[in-house]
């Protein structure tokens, strides 16, 4: 997020336009807005914008219907759709056609801020592939599948497993737990109890047993994975 | 799903045969009546010509009585042709002259005179015989005859011709019936196969080819604009809940915003979250409820899944909950199980049973969830020992918004199984209540998809 990251809103209310402008102001980056499809796709070809926000049913069409022409248009922009069809059904259509992430409206700002920093962390920190991911004490060894806090191994579940990379690969930032229940359990709709809170609950007394305070819940938000450096 | 059945054009051979019957009886009729006539005429150009034998034995009578009578017989018995039998007697039965040697034994000699009247028919070896008896003055039986057999060959010959006229005409209209029914089933089946592949939800199938001008023509039109309609129905039920989910969304999007501008008043405001989060699942459970029903029995949509491992999945995102709870839990699924679904519809419908079954169960209940083959099917079962459904409840278990007096304190909005029965039926599944003891126990059998392999 350095030397100003540019975001393009693409949104015909303009409430919702000026609550994801506060979101990236936040997060220190120069928003454009369009409140057409037509004038949104001219603006992404023309931009250089590392996130588009685009909205699904606006004047002049579907946003994911325009995804392709913005991608033709020769844009390098991760896509985050933030609709009003928010069914699992609209979500996984979303992510199919090529979007790297699906906002249901209405939406809680932090989730919003979570989804817009992860996609700038995408666009900026090429993917992880090392072998060894290691956070002062604690590493997680990706081919073996394994994690050790101070040389002891930590047993994990596969799941717990998905859960832990999937942190430390977002380490310092907030993760939602819709975010979680999307990328780790691949489900995409809203099962209403806080099932994951368990999971991660688990996963973090296995941690701390082992001595590490890698996860901390952020409250109201979701949870932080910021390994102390020992 | 019915299979294409190839019946048989019952109704429109049954029309055929009694065309052909009536065709038939029709012709039966006209050609007895001709039958009738000429028969009738034949035996009146019989009646003549005996007639006439008389007149010209009755004028020799006149002239020179038996002398003559008996001349003429002899002088005709020598030139016989067989055509006709005389015969004349003395009152002793001595034979005068004739064209035979007795007197036939079926007929006896009536009234005096050459009158041909009150002829009679007899029939003696194979051939029938018009015949005249008298007994002349003196007591001199004479017989007159004439044989029927020219007669009795042309009306066989008619016969024959009727018969064999009437077998063609069976034929024929077996044929022309057979074909008639074939082309009408041919062009009453593309109908049917139409409306199979409808009832099965392809909605936007059609016949292909240009409408012929004649009354198919027109029922094949009638059913494409009522197929419109219903397809325009449908793609409305679509948008509407598309435009629901928009016009509600945008203004619950602004509550929410302002709502995270509240500061200081933390629990008021995740309260207030919490009760949006409930009325938009609430609101999303209903939009996929209709969703599901307006695409049930259409497979557009659905992929193959491997059933096992979505059950798995889903069964491991809660079996800690339920442990938490102190549910006793149990999963048995046989790996490898697969049917055409949507993922995460079949991962809503379970998500929807265990979160059920976690909310109701109490501390040492027990949990199962069960997944295993049956025939062409999937068995899916989720029981557990918690209080069940009151009996009362279970005609309408599945509506919208049942919910039983007692949960009114437990979170939820009646929703759930409704929903579930809705995407089964989206699948193609079978949902059943079995009757258990204790708790409550679901069973759905999802069609199977046979892996090649």
């Amino acid at each position: 997020m350095t030397d100003m990251d540019r975001i393009l809103i693409i949104e015909d209310d303009p409430e919702t336009a000026a609550a994801i402008r506060a979101e990236a102001e936040a997060l220190g980056c120069q928003s454009d807005h369009r409140d057409t499809l037509p004038s949104g796709i001219e603006a992404a070809i023309t931009g250089q914008y590392k996130v588009i926000v685009l909205d699904r049913m606006l004047p002049g069409g579907d946003g994911v219907d325009a995804m392709a022409r913005i991608r033709a248009g020769g844009s390098t922009a991760l896509i985050l759709i933030l609709s009003a069809l928010g069914r699992a059904a609209n979500r996984v259509e979303g992510l199919e056609k090529g979007a790297d992430d699906y906002l249901p409206k209405p939406f809680e700002p932090e989730e919003l801020r979570a989804r817009l920093r992860a996609l700038l962390r995408r666009g900026s920190i090429q993917v992880l592939d090392n072998d060894l991911l290691a956070f002062g004490d604690l590493e997680i060894r990706m081919k073996a599948r394994t994690v050790h806090v101070k040389r002891t191994h930590v047993p994990t579940s596969p799941k717990e497993f998905e859960l832990i990379t999937y942190f430390a690969r977002n380490a310092g930032q907030v993760v939602t737990r819709m975010q979680l229940l999307e990328n780790v359990w691949n489900l995409h709709f809203d099962p209403g109890t806080n099932v994951v809170d368990v999971h991660v609950g688990r996963l973090r007394r296995k941690l701390e047993d082992a001595g590490a305070t890698a996860i901390q819940t952020a409250r109201g938000e979701g949870y932080i994975f910021a390994p102390l450096p020992a | 799903m019915t299979t294409a059945r190839p019946i048989a054009a019952k109704a429109t051979l049954r029309l055929a045969a009694l065309m052909a019957l009536a065709v038939t009886f029709l012709s039966l009729g006209a050609m007895a009546l001709q039958y009738r006539l000429v028969e009738t005429r034949l035996m009146a150009a019989q009646q003549r010509l005996l007639t006439a034998d008389l007149n010209g034995l009755a004028a020799l009578y006149d002239q020179r009585r038996i002398i003559a009578l008996r001349q003429a017989i002899d002088y005709r018995a020598t030139a016989a042709t067989g055509d006709e039998m005389l015969l004349l007697m003395d009152r002793n039965g001595t034979v005068l002259a004739g064209t035979r040697a007795d007197w036939p034994a079926a007929l006896s000699p009536a009234g005096e005179g050459f009158s041909s009247d009150n002829a009679a028919t007899f029939t003696e070896g194979q051939t029938r015989w018009l015949a005249v008896a008298r007994a002349l003055p003196g007591g001199f039986p004479l017989l007159v005859a004439r044989s029927l057999q020219p007669v009795d060959d042309t009306l066989a010959a008619l016969r024959r011709g009727i018969l064999g006229l009437v077998g063609a005409l069976l034929v024929a209209g077996a044929l022309v019936g057979g074909l008639a029914a074939r082309s009408v089933m041919a062009r009453i089946n593309r109908v049917n196969t139409l409306a199979n592949r409808v009832a099965e939800g392809a909605l936007d199938a059609r016949l292909p080819g240009p409408r012929s001008d004649d009354e198919f023509g027109l029922l094949e039109t009638h059913v494409h604009a009522m197929l419109d309609r219903i397809e325009n129905l449908n793609r409305a039920t679509h948008r509407l809940s598309d435009t629901i989910a928009h016009e509600l969304r945008t203004p619950l999007n602004r509550m929410l915003q302002k709502l995270s501008r509240i500061e200081g008043q933390d629990d008021l405001t995740a309260e207030l979250k919490a009760e949006m989060r409930q009325a938009i699942r609430m609101f999303d459970s209903l939009l996929d409820i209709s969703r599901a029903e307006a695409d049930q029995g259409s497979g557009g949509g659905l992929v193959p899944v491997d059933l096992s491992t979505t059950a798995l999945e889903v069964w491991e995102l809660y079996d800690p909950l339920a442990e938490d709870k102190g549910l006793q839990t149990e999963a048995r699924i046989t790996p490898g199980l697969h049917m055409l679904g949507d993922r995460n519809l079949i991962a809503q419908v379970l998500s929807n049973l265990l979160d059920n079954a976690i909310k109701y169960c109490a501390a040492g209940d027990r949990l199962t969830l069960s997944l295993s083959p049956e025939d062409d099917r999937i068995l899916m079962r989720v029981a557990d020992t918690g209080p069940g459904l009151p009996d009362a409840l279970k005609p309408e278990a599945f509506d919208r918004f049942t919910r039983a007096e007692r949960d009114r304190a437990t979170p939820g909005h009646g929703l759930g199984l409704a929903l579930v029965r809705a995407i089964a039926a989206r699948h193609g599944a079978r949902l059943s209540l079995p009757a258990t003891e204790k708790g409550f126990t679901l069973e759905i059998r999802w069609p199977r998809l046979q892996q090649s392999d």
